[in-house]
Order: C-alpha cells, then sequence, then structure tokens
C-alpha cells in the first residue's frame, strides 16, 4: 500500500516538472514573438512608408515637369523661328533664384538672438549665457524644417555652403564675420516659422526659458534677403558627373 | 481514506493551477495586445514598404532617363552656337551650386555611427540621433573648408536640407536614415579631414565624449547624387530692380 502511494507521488513530481517546462517554453517563445513587433516598430514603419510615399509623389510631378520640358524643347529645337537662347535663360533665372543668387522679398520672420547681458551667470559656466555656432545652427534647421524658402543672418544669406562657425567672440557667415546681436531673416508662412522658434520645447524656446538669452521673434509681412555673394563663381574640385560612370 | 483525502486536494490544487495560467495568459494578451495580428500587420507592412521601394526605384531610373535625354537635346544645341554653349555651361554651374546635378570629385567620406552595443545605456534610442546637432556642425566645418557639396547617406544636403530626428532615425530631405550616417564632402581632402579633426576638436569631442564610432577616409572620386524634390517658391518672389 505505502509502496503503491510512493509511486504515484514519483509520477505526480516527474509530470509537474514536465508541466513546468512546457509551459515556460511556451512563455518564451510568445514573449520572443511580441518583442519582434513591439508598437515602436510598426509606427516606425508606418512613417517609413508615409515618407517613401511623399518621395514618389515628388518623383512623379518632377518627371512630369522634366516630360513638358523636354517637349518644349523639341518644339523650339524644331521651328526655326525660335531661339534656343531664350528658353535656357529662363531657365537660368529660375536656377538663380533657386540656388539664392537673387535678392528675394516675402512675408516672413525676424529673429533676434543676443546673449544674456545680465550680470549674475545663469548657467554653471560663462558659456552657457552666450550664443554659440550650433545653437544658430539648429535655429537654422529648425526654420527649414518649418520650410523657410530663403534665410539671412545679419545680412549674409545662408546656403547649403555656408558656414556658421565660432571664432571668440564673432561668428562667421559666408567668410564674413559678425558680432551679436544676430538678426536672423526668414522667408515663409510667419505663422509656421514663428512657432518653429517659440514653441514649447523648440531649441529657441529652451535659449529663451533656460538659458534666458535674448530671443526675439517677429512676423512681418516683407522681409528682405540678400543674394549669396559667390565671389569664384565656379567649382574647382566638383565636376557635374560624366554620363555612363 | 487518507488516499482519497490527497486525491481531492490534487484535483483541486490542478484545477487552480489551470485558473491562474488562464487569468496569466489572458493578461498578457491584454497588455500587450494580441501577438498574431500584430505580426500579420508588421508583415503586411514589411511587404508594402518592399513594394513602394520597387515602384519609387523605377520611376526614379524613369526620371534619369528623361534627364539625360533633355540633356542631350541641351548639348546637342549648344554645340552649334558659342552664345547657347556659354548659356549651357551657366545653367550647368547654378545646378551645380544647387544642387540639381550629380556631381563627382575628390573629397572624404566620414561615417558616424554608434557606440558599440555594450556602451550604449537604454534601449532603441540613438546616441548619434539624439545628438544630431554635431551633423549639423560637421557640415558647417566642412563648408568652412570650402567643400562644393555634401550628401548625407545619399541626400544631397541643399539650402533647404532639414535634419529631423524622429524615432531613432534622421528624416533628411524627407527620407528616413538610421544609423550608420554617411556624410560625403567634395572639396580638398588634406584641408577637409585636417579641419575635422583638428586637436580636440569636433572629430574628437564625438569620440571622446559621445563615444561614436568615426571613420573618415579620402578618395579622389567621390559620387555625389543630386537633389530629387521640387522647389519652388510660394513666399520668396525676386527683388524687382524698379523698386529699388
Amino acid at each position: 500500500m505505502s509502496n503503491q502511494n510512493n509511486s504515484g507521488i514519483i509520477w505526480l513530481i516527474i509530470l509537474s516538472i514536465l508541466l513546468g517546462v512546457l509551459l515556460s517554453l511556451q512563455m518564451k517563445q510568445n514573449i520572443d514573438d511580441y518583442d519582434l513587433v513591439s508598437l515602436k516598430n510598426i509606427q516606425m514603419m508606418k512613417n517609413e512608408i508615409n515618407n517613401i510615399r511623399k518621395e514618389i509623389d515628388d518623383i512623379k510631378e518632377l518627371t512630369e515637369n522634366k516630360k513638358k520640358e523636354l517637349e518644349k524643347l523639341k518644339t523650339v529645337i524644331d521651328d526655326e523661328d525660335e531661339d534656343i537662347s531664350e528658353l535656357l535663360q529662363d531657365e537660368i533665372d529660375k536656377l538663380k533664384l533657386v540656388s539664392g543668387l537673387e535678392d528675394v522679398q516675402g512675408p516672413g520672420i525676424r529673429i533676434i538672438i543676443d546673449d544674456n547681458k545680465d550680470e549674475a551667470v545663469v548657467g554653471e559656466q560663462i558659456n552657457d549665457d552666450i550664443v554659440h555656432d550650433a545653437d544658430i545652427q539648429i535655429i537654422l534647421n529648425d526654420l527649414r524644417k518649418a520650410g523657410a524658402e530663403a534665410i539671412s543672418i545679419n545680412g549674409q544669406r545662408v546656403m547649403s555652403r555656408s558656414e556658421i562657425k565660432c571664432g571668440g567672440p564673432i561668428i562667421r557667415v559666408n567668410g564674413r564675420s559678425s558680432a551679436p546681436p544676430f538678426v536672423i531673416t526668414a522667408i515663409g508662412d510667419p505663422k509656421l516659422l514663428y512657432a518653429a522658434i517659440n514653441a514649447p520645447n523648440t531649441h529657441g524656446w529652451l535659449l529663451r526659458e533656460v538659458h534666458k538669452l535674448r530671443v526675439e521673434a517677429l512676423m512681418k509681412d516683407n522681409v528682405y534677403v540678400p543674394k549669396y555673394y559667390w565671389a569664384e563663381q565656379d567649382f574647382k574640385y566638383a565636376k557635374p558627373k560624366k554620363e555612363g560612370e | 481514506m487518507n488516499d482519497i483525502k490527497s486525491k481531492v486536494a490534487i484535483v483541486l490544487i490542478c484545477t487552480i493551477l489551470g485558473m491562474i495560467l488562464a487569468v496569466q495568459f489572458k493578461t498578457v494578451e491584454n497588455t500587450i495586445g494580441s501577438g498574431t495580428i500584430t505580426t500579420q500587420r508588421a508583415q503586411q507592412l514589411a511587404i508594402d514598404y518592399k513594394r513602394l521601394q520597387d515602384e519609387r526605384d523605377s520611376l526614379r531610373n524613369e526620371l534619369d532617363n528623361l534627364e539625360a535625354k533633355l540633356k542631350q537635346y541641351e548639348k546637342g544645341e549648344a554645340e552649334k552656337d558659342v552664345y547657347v554653349e556659354n548659356l549651357y555651361r551657366d545653367i550647368e554651374k547654378f545646378r551645380t551650386l544647387a544642387g540639381y546635378e550629380d556631381v563627382q570629385g575628390p573629397g572624404i567620406i566620414i561615417e558616424i555611427n554608434d557606440p558599440p552595443a555594450e556602451v550604449v545605456i537604454g534601449g532603441e534610442s540613438s546616441i548619434i540621433v539624439d545628438n544630431y546637432d554635431f551633423i549639423l556642425q560637421i557640415i558647417s566645418v566642412l563648408n568652412a573648408t570650402e567643400a562644393e557639396a555634401i550628401s548625407i547617406n545619399e541626400q544631397r544636403y541643399t539650402s533647404f536640407t532639414e535634419i529631423v530626428p524622429a524615432a531613432g532615425h534622421l528624416e533628411i530631405n524627407g527620407v528616413s536614415y538610421g544609423p550608420p550616417f554617411v556624410i560625403k564632402a567634395i572639396g580638398k581632402p588634406d584641408d577637409l579631414e585636417n579641419s575635422l579633426r583638428i586637436k580636440h576638436g569636433l572629430i574628437w569631442r564625438m569620440e571622446n565624449l559621445l563615444n561614436l564610432d568615426i571613420h573618415i577616409k579620402q578618395e579622389q572620386n567621390i559620387v555625389i547624387p543630386k537633389y530629387r524634390k521640387i522647389k519652388e517658391f510660394r513666399y520668396a518672389k525676386p527683388v524687382e530692380e524698379a523698386s529699388n
């Protein structure tokens, strides 16, 4: 009797262990599965799909434009009376405008950024009270995000090739030095641009509220942004890519 | 008697175990969400993504062909007339400046990667994405050293290029990229590299303060792609000469 009871208990123990192992295996598998497709991953994927859709739309529009251009070019070439140079001149004017070689005006904002002039030092270091090149770069990036079409700092047009570099007390833009206060002028949708500087947690807000720098933004109906002064008018290193390479 | 008692006890315990297990599985499912559906959804998204990528590539090809044709026509005309040829040269120059032209030349390639996994504290965030302002600073240094064309992960850096951090990725010209980030610049290779590498300069700070993994190499022929977006000014208008 006691012998039979014992073997029953042994069986029970073996089965319990088996159950435990099986359960833990099952759980492990499930958790792995969940891990692979976290909500964040899906969100990111969706984001990327949206971006790629936008890109496709852009390319389609660009293709349409180019097709029209090609048609026009063909008719001009076939037609003896018309002059191709006019067409090319139009293209040059358009390129000059987009590449920043023309003075432009339009609605936008004007931002004034200056060092913290108070006697007391707010941050732990005096560095926190000064406008840095990195601050200006982030603000410019924020403005581009908000769709700025033309930007200048203290009268210097900001281009893809413009450097914003600290040099002691001054900041260099396009090879020219300027001292604070920095006046940034941007053309675009004034409300969007204003939000890019003033909305909570933007870099402009951070500079004003945390570092107590002077950051003032003014929406304007009409601002003026000068053209980029392109001294050399040529490229030393960058050449158009040759066909078939 | 003793036997029956212990058997009842085992039955009771087994029932309780079963209930607890069922409750546990239910809660897990409720908190994380139904597993099978999410996996399916993710797969669907991945398929969509792949399809869209293919579509984009084929459209891009079409566009490239069209542009090549257009160029041929323009070049053909340019050869007939010196004046037209000069105009065409100007167009090429302005296109290069605005970023609407593939360019090639000597320069440097900078590859920035997150620190090796052990050093990273926290989950999916990426150090270089969180500190994307360093990328802006690199571009500024490159520009100060007279780089003539710059791209980040095959996106041309233009006057309108914005860099937006979003969930471990950076959106550049509206296209998302995760690390590593590859910055290419055309210019004088020695100058470009040296200005980045000055003592306690930008690269030093990125390597030593942020533990980033950075490689710079000089090359004699770097190809930088063109900007593939339409930029038309809606607000900015040219200043009329007469009004001045």
